[in-house]
């Protein structure tokens, strides 16, 4: 995949030199917006798998109208990184197998053990366990927008950045009030 | 000009690719967050004026043996501040659950007040599954308390520090902040059922507490109660199936 990332960055750096960019030149973005991006709608791929349970089986209303609203953002943060990756013809997500995740494991990701055990787990329980794996999830996002506030360069990416940092740690807040 | 611009390309292409190791966040995993642990009340906003521990409650990360609420150090040092702490009211039986943001292969579960050992968890290497909660006695200590937990990581030199105040068996001190806790429901233990033996673990299938199957060969014991689906096959599953 990185073989493919500097095949692509080549081709889009020779067909600059053409003089026809078919996306936004190269310097306006750089690896932590593409970092941030494919990261963060694999993050949302997982939080999903968590919050479609959720909506169906949670009992407590608060924890219902919280992942509901999750739900709805994701979707729209979704479509913008999507379409901006494609415009920087990146791939939507990073090989798992290269750079900065080998040998680093899925340790920040959400196992599918852990969602077998959120559909196994049943009333108060299965409050509790989306509560606490929403909560373990949202921090790790919120770790990736951090991130891009700080290192990325394309504007609009940032801004994007900021805007989730804020609404996840309204979450994590509401969270936090019900579980303490 | 196609040799002189391919060679600068391929260095910021090969230099990008190490500043995107160099960048990737690395940190943070796991904090208390019921009865809410310092760090816990600074994210919920509970106390103020925290600094960067509010994004990142999970991170109070240092090397292992330490006594204080930061682990040491200088970072996140207002988590050692004498402040206003609320101080949860709880009974001589405290359930403490955390929230992980990241696995880890453990070695203990610690926790303390002053200098005594409350109690220790040996998970002798295992990884947490989707919660993770103990059960402690307050050991007869009682009014307002600091209690200092420390997950020990099995294979990192570092722990993860949490301290919780709390005010224990309602007497002493100032009345608390926060409303008392409702006591942990803990979940019913389900009698061990007569486990089924023999068949092939097959998705779609529903398994009771004790069920036993195989799967490549092995058997394996069914640990929770659920209905299996394509992907959480035994070995993949520990939270579900243990290996006998």
């Amino acid at each position: 995949m990185r073989r493919l990332a500097v095949i692509l960055l080549l081709i889009g750096a020779l067909a600059g030199c053409g003089g026809e960019p078919a996306a936004p030149p190269p310097s306006s973005f750089n690896d932590t917006d593409v970092m941030f991006l494919q990261m963060s709608l694999d993050y949302i791929g997982q939080g999903d798998q968590v919050v479609a349970l959720a909506e169906q089986r949670v009992a407590d209303p608060r924890i219902r109208a919280l992942v509901v609203e999750l739900r709805g953002q994701w979707r729209t943060e979704a479509d913008t990184m999507r379409r901006w990756l494609a415009g920087w013809q990146r791939p939507p997500s990073a090989d798992p197998d290269a750079g900065a995740h080998a040998g680093h494991g899925d340790l920040h990701s959400l196992r599918p053990a852990d969602l077998a055990e959120l559909a196994a787990a049943r009333g108060a329980d299965f409050d509790r366990t989306a509560v606490s794996l929403l909560l373990g999830h949202l921090h790790n996002c919120v770790e990736v927008t951090r991130m891009e506030a700080t290192g990325g360069l394309y504007p609009p990416a940032k801004a994007l950045a900021e805007t989730m940092t804020k609404h996840r740690q309204d979450q994590i807040r509401r969270m936090l009030t019900l579980t303490a | 000009m196609r040799r002189r611009v391919i060679l600068p390309v391929l260095t910021i292409a090969t230099v990008g690719a190490s500043l995107f190791i160099a960048v990737a966040p690395a940190s943070a995993h796991g904090y208390i967050s019921s009865p809410p642990s310092r760090q816990a009340n600074c994210a919920s906003g509970a106390v103020a004026n925290c600094g960067d521990i509010i994004y990142e409650p999970q991170s109070v990360e240092a090397p292992k043996g330490s006594m204080q609420c930061n682990g040491g150090g200088s970072r996140f040092a207002v988590l050692n501040e004498n402040r206003n702490w609320p101080a949860a009211s709880v009974g001589q039986t405290v359930t403490f659950n955390w929230v992980l943001t990241a696995r880890h292969a453990t070695s203990t579960w610690e926790y303390f007040i002053g200098n005594t050992k409350l109690a220790t968890f040996n998970d002798g290497g295992a990884q947490p599954g989707a919660t993770k909660s103990h059960t402690v006695s307050m050991g007869g200590f009682s009014g307002r308390q600091t209690l200092l937990a420390r997950w020990n990581i099995a294979d990192t030199i570092n722990a993860f520090y949490s301290c919780v105040d709390l005010n224990i068996g309602g007497g002493g001190g100032t009345p608390p902040t926060t409303p008392p806790t409702t006591p942990p429901t803990t979940p019913p233990t389900t009698p061990p059922t007569t486990p089924p033996t023999g068949g092939t673990w097959a998705a779609g299938t529903t398994y009771a507490v004790g069920s036993v199957v195989t799967y490549g060969g092995a058997s394996y014991r069914c640990r929770q109660a659920h209905t299996a689906l394509t992907g959480w096959e035994p070995p993949n599953v520990p939270a579900l199936w243990a290996r006998i």
